[in-house]
């Protein structure tokens, strides 16, 4: 019985071991090689690679800011996105159906072409600036700037929010809300000492993947970023496809990788206790 | 002085009215049920006391006081939901003493209470548990002492005990309203069981349809039912119909096709008029002769029920009626019987 549940599993693991961790470990060995002008990498193997991210403040200061814009998209998921999901668990409107296809409408088109959609709205000739030009005000400079890419980073990962968070709040009991105003909370106090710690599993599983997806995301930077704005993964592919410096690369990515991972856990560490409860 | 008074109210769901014009005045430490089959505006009712519907119309008072905008949270109620709606994050201890904490009562005074309370609700021991690790009865009881244990003016049970099974749902039935007679505490009580309302009640609102029907004590309520729907929803009850032929202080002589039989009436009725009669299925005597009896009628079956046993009837026009007996003396399984009605138990509906 267990071997059987196992063979089902094992197109599964197969792909996973193929296309995850082969290339992963792969990266982790090329990290540790040393460049070469003529080929991919040099003979034997080094640290300097580390070294030089570690140390050089242009790649910390590289690591700071794609960090900060994972934060900053996050938490604007988090603050908008939390009333939508509460609204489309809670509704019996008869448009939920067309709600919840709205929340999931920016997966329905690849993201280069919502990037350009967003380049229409922003540029300095966009729709946007057109608008509040006819009353008088900008051009504001939207976009080739980081509130651009930080716009676009929240309107694609936005559904990433809402859907494990929409998930927790249904398995909550409204009752409970009043229960809590009939014991003589407000609103607010409710909504702090109940609704908020019992959709703790949504919120984590929403904030853990916009973060990662945010930290990780190429082509909203590169986009909307239009070579003003530097993040790690821009810098990598420049890197890689630039540069032809595919340890160096290799490294840089790695070392995200393990920052978002790390930043991940604390955050886990962080909610641990909350989860517990709930749980 | 009434300590929960309710006038006129209304509520409708966008254009469904879910209660139309009910009144109702429950005096300081009385135990109100409202009674009604699923859908009669009991809980829309019970909600709009406790601030969780906004009535459409009409007002609340508790004692002088016009609650009918006020928020839940500043209206010093503890209420009992049908599901519990316990806090699952929130232990025993810390559930019991949201509603002190929510009203700024907290140390060693608030220890005290929770103690006190879980005393009374028979819960020591139990603090540190969460609510999942609580069998049915005791989440039960939990949320009872978090509803008393700020010493609520009013106390609201949404059918509290229908989850429950049958056994501990009759345990619990005695041991709230016995709390509740301890604590002297005003309760408003919805359900759609009768016998929990008989058992539990001081008075009886019965609805149907968003109104209500009739407000009695439990005798009054089954002894003397407003209208037809009232005497069968509350028990089992046998409806026969004929036409007065007497009626004078209080009792009418009704003819039937099969028989004439008297009944207890509050009202003058004409001479003539076509009426219906309720007639519990235990205010009917049968014998096995043909002494002084009111009419007779033939055995269709008998089912033993334990503590009685129950006849079906068929009288001569084909009217087939249900007469509870005590087991002692029974009669055949068939064959022919005289009835005698109980007058004092037989009731002219209007």
């Amino acid at each position: 019985m267990k071997l059987r549940r196992w063979l089902f599993a094992l197109p599964a693991l197969l792909m996973v071991a193929l296309f995850v961790v082969v290339p992963y470990l792969n990266i982790v060995l090329m990290s540790f090689r040393t460049p070469s002008a003529t080929a991919i990498y040099g003979p034997g193997f080094t640290i300097q690679n580390y070294a030089r991210v570690l140390t050089d403040s242009l790649y910390l200061g590289l690591l700071k800011d794609t960090l900060l814009y994972a934060l900053a998209t996050t938490s604007i998921c988090l603050l908008i996105g939390f009333p939508v999901a509460f609204h489309l668990a809670r509704t019996d409107s008869r448009w939920r159906g067309l709600l919840y296809a709205g929340v999931l409408s920016p997966l329905l088109t690849g993201v280069v072409i919502r990037c350009f959609g967003w380049i229409v709205l922003l540029a300095n000739n966009g729709l946007i600036n057109q608008l509040l030009g006819l009353g008088g005000l900008g051009p504001y400079r939207l976009m080739y700037n980081p509130v651009g890419v930080t716009i676009a980073l929240v309107h694609v990962f936005l559904p990433f929010m809402i859907l494990p968070v929409m998930n927790s709040i249904q398995s909550v009991d409204p009752r409970l809300g009043e229960a809590a105003r009939t014991l003589g909370a407000s609103g607010l106090r409710s909504f702090v000492r109940v609704l908020l710690p019992l959709s703790m599993p949504g919120i984590q599983s929403g904030v853990i993947l916009v973060f990662v997806l945010s930290a990780s995301a190429y082509i909203i930077p590169m986009l909307l970023g239009g070579g003003q704005v530097s993040t790690m993964p821009t810098v990598v592919v420049q890197q890689l496809m630039g540069s032809l410096l595919w340890p160096f690369g290799a490294t840089l990515a790695l070392v995200l990788s393990l920052t978002a991972l790390a930043l991940v856990a604390l955050f886990g560490a962080l909610t641990k206790r909350a989860m517990r409860r709930v749980a | 002085m009434s300590r929960l008074r309710i006038e006129g109210l209304n509520k409708a769901f966008g254009g469904v009215v879910a209660v139309q014009g009910l009144d109702l005045d429950v005096a300081e430490g009385e135990f109100v049920s409202l009674l009604g089959p699923s859908g009669c505006g009991k809980t829309t009712t019970l909600r709009c006391v406790a601030g969780l519907e906004e009535p459409s119309g009409g007002r609340i008072l508790f004692g002088e006081k016009d609650v009918t905008r006020l928020p839940s949270e500043h209206r010093m109620i503890g209420m009992v939901f049908q599901s519990y709606a316990l806090f699952p994050h929130m232990t025993v201890r810390e559930n019991i003493g949201f509603g002190l904490e929510m009203r700024g009562v907290s140390g060693t005074d608030a220890d005290k209470r929770i103690a006190h309370v879980l005393e009374t609700v028979q819960l020591k021991g139990l603090e540190q548990r969460y609510p999942r690790a609580l069998s049915g009865g005791q989440q039960q009881r939990v949320a009872l002492a978090r509803a008393l244990v700020a010493e609520p003016e009013l106390l609201l049970l949404d059918e509290p005990l229908a989850n429950l099974d049958a056994k501990l749902r009759d345990e619990m039935r005695f041991f709230i309203r016995s709390l509740q007679q301890r604590l002297g505490i005003t309760t408003l009580y919805v359900t759609h069981d009768q016998s929990e309302s008989m058992i539990m009640s001081d008075r009886i609102v019965v609805m149907f349809g968003g109104r209500i029907h009739q407000i009695g004590s439990p005798e009054d309520i089954y002894n003397h039912p407003a209208s037809a729907e009232v005497a069968s929803f509350i028990g089992q009850a046998n409806m026969l119909k004929g036409r007065v032929v007497e009626s004078r202080d209080g009792v009418a002589t009704v003819e039937t096709a099969w028989g004439r039989f008297s009944c207890s009436t509050n009202r003058p009725v004409a001479v003539g008029s076509l009426v219906t009669a309720m007639v519990r299925p235990e205010a009917l005597r049968l014998t096995n002769g043909a002494d002084r009896s009111d009419f007779s009628g033939r055995i269709l079956a008998r089912h033993f029920l334990g503590n009685v046993v129950d006849y079906r009837i068929a009288l001569a026009d084909g009217t087939v009626i249900s007469v509870q007996a005590m087991s002692a003396g029974a009669l055949p399984a068939e064959g022919p019987v005289s009835i005698k009605v109980d007058q004092d138990k037989a009731w002219l509906l209007q």
